[in-house]
């Protein structure tokens, strides 16, 4: 792992919102280099700035001190290309059926119309949303529309993959379904993925890496190497004594953040 | 709603506009001291009555008369049309940037405040003197009036719109110009929507207004109301009042097929388009 090229490098990252005179520092003293391939989870208590240090590497907030570089550039206000973003929030277009929010990235881009149509055609039948494809955002359900936010980052290709709990809202048999798709869909292709989460067993599921966050402001606390065997099998994984060895690993240090004082 | 259940309103409806006729006709037939000729419990000569607003009727829509009902009509449903037309887009328009450019809003804030602010029958004479008294300044003043309703909607719709869903698709390869058609006039077009049915009916009455001073030449279902009170002529005013309430009624149907059509991805008309 450690010969591949870095990607992503956070350098002494730190972010202060002003609140109404107010100073909150959100995030303070994050260095972290993500390499090529690499699949890192970002987990802490709710408020502990994580989605503060995913929108500093996407360009949507300007850091107050550090850098982020991806592939040796600096990210400096602006949208990197080859990022891809899903949002914890629900930013399928509800003005666009399944098929034309998947497409969307596509046509942004100017890709000719049948090529469109077989990219779609395989998104939606890799996403299992066959049938659905004239069907508005508002008929589907809440694991759907993630699916459908999912395939439509995916079908662009992104090399970089930014996730902010994105399957935060789902209750728990949607959330192992939409793991296990995932991890199908990065076994095929390897991008580098970032994924936040305050869930542990999902970080454990699915990651490589875990980057444990202090209580705000925000401090790497522990950076952690999941030894799970891949590919993985989100349901028989965590019936293994490793997983529970991993969880319980984890689980003492992150137990200290959330019981209150480090 | 079932079907039978439309069809019980609908029927209920019918029953209370005979009944209202009925009525209207039967009472304004009644004499207050019988052997007075002229002294009604409800004069006709105010409200007319529905057989003699139906014979002005036929005899304005005949070709004996120089100007007749449907030229009328046909002249107020083009100045509302065009009025609504160009009201919509302009002030559609100016919502979109303005509601995406905070200094520039903040810069003719004052202006749009105060020109909004200006009851707009005040303007009819100085509209009339710039246009003349033609189809012009009644399109005019229809404008007037309708670009604020469209331009307050849009203005707060493209204010509004969810920066999560703008950042997505810049994240998906948009441009500055395909986040404007793919994000922002879709999410502002709801709000532009609400706003038209009000605008439509706002329209008409600028029209409206705009004939009543326009004189002939501009024609109008405003003129001939302007022309009877000249005559005191009751059953033509009705003619024309009745003809404008069927005009709004048409007008705002339409925009309502419209909306369901464009917003058929809103959960409130789902399968109903
Ligand atoms: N735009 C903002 N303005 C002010 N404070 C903010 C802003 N965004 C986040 N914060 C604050 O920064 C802290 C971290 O937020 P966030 O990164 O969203 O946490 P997490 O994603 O880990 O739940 C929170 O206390 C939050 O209130
Ligand atoms: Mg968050």
């Amino acid at each position: 792992m450690s010969e591949r090229r870095p990607r992503i490098v956070i350098r002494d990252l730190a972010k202060t919102f002003r609140e109404g005179g107010r100073e909150v520092a959100a995030v303070q003293d994050v260095s972290v280099t993500i390499r090529e391939q690499e699949f890192v989870a970002i987990v802490g208590p709710s408020g502990c700035g994580k989605s503060t240090i995913l929108n500093m590497i996407g360009g949507l907030v300007a850091p107050s001190a550090g850098t982020v570089e991806i592939d040796g550039v600096r990210v400096a206000g602006r949208v990197p290309g080859n990022v891809g973003y899903v949002f914890q929030k629900d930013t399928v277009f509800p003005w666009r059926t399944v098929a034309r929010n998947i497409a969307i990235g596509l046509e942004y881009r100017g890709v000719a119309r049948t090529e469109q149509a077989r990219r779609v055609r395989d998104a939606i039948a890799l996403a299992g949303l066959e049938g659905f494809e004239e069907a508005f955002p508002a008929t589907l359900s809440g694991g759907m529309r993630q699916r459908v936010a999912l395939m439509r980052t995916l079908v662009v290709e992104p090399e970089i993959l930014l996730m902010d709990e994105p399957f935060g809202a789902l209750d728990t048999h949607t959330k192992l379904d939409l793991h296990a798709e995932l991890l199908a869909l990065w076994e095929a292709r390897h991008q580098t993925v970032v994924f936040v989460t305050h869930d542990l067993s999902e970080a454990i599921t699915l990651a490589d890496r875990i980057v444990v966050m202090t209580r705000r402001p925000g401090r790497v606390k522990l950076v952690h190497d999941v030894a799970l065997p891949r590919p993985r099998d989100v349901i028989k994984l965590r019936e293994t004594d490793d997983y529970a060895h991993e969880y319980g690993r984890i689980w003492h240090v992150l137990g200290e953040e959330f019981a209150g004082r480090a | 709603m079932t079907r039978a259940d439309h069809r019980r309103v609908l029927l209920w409806r019918l029953a209370i506009l005979a009944a209202l006729l009925v009525a209207w006709e039967w009472l304004t037939g009644i004499k207050a001291i019988s052997r007075t000729p002229g002294l009604y419990w409800i004069d006709p000569f105010f409200i007319s009555r529905p057989s003699a607003i139906l014979a002005r009727f036929a005899y304005l829509a005949s070709g004996q008369v120089r100007l007749t009902i449907w030229q009328m009509a046909l002249s107020t449903v083009q100045s509302t049309l065009w009025g609504f037309l160009v009201g919509v887009s302009t002030g559609f328009a100016a919502g979109l940037v303005l509601g995406r450019h905070e200094r520039l809003a903040r810069v003719f804030e004052p202006y749009i405040v105060a020109f909004n602010s200006l009851p707009r029958i005040a303007l009819v004479p100085l509209i009339t003197m710039i246009f003349g008294f033609g189809v012009l300044a009644k399109i005019v003043l229809a404008w007037t009036i309708v670009f604020f309703i469209v331009f307050f909607n849009t203005f707060q719709g493209a204010r509004s719109v969810d920066a999560d869903l703008i950042h997505s698709a810049r994240f998906l390869g948009a441009s500055d110009r395909q986040v404007m058609r793919t994000v922002i006039v879709p999410s502002a077009l709801a709000w532009t929507f609400a706003s038209l049915t009000p605008s439509i009916s706002f329209a008409l009455i600028g029209v409206v207004v705009g004939e009543f001073l326009g004189g002939e030449s501009g024609g109008g279902l405003g003129y001939l109301i302007i022309q009877s009170l000249g005559t005191l002529n009751a059953a033509d005013m009705m003619v024309a009042l009745i003809s404008l309430g069927v005009i709004g009624i048409v007008m705002a149907l339409a925009i309502k097929q419209l909306e369901m059509r464009l917003l058929r991805w809103r959960p409130e008309y789902r399968g109903r388009a």
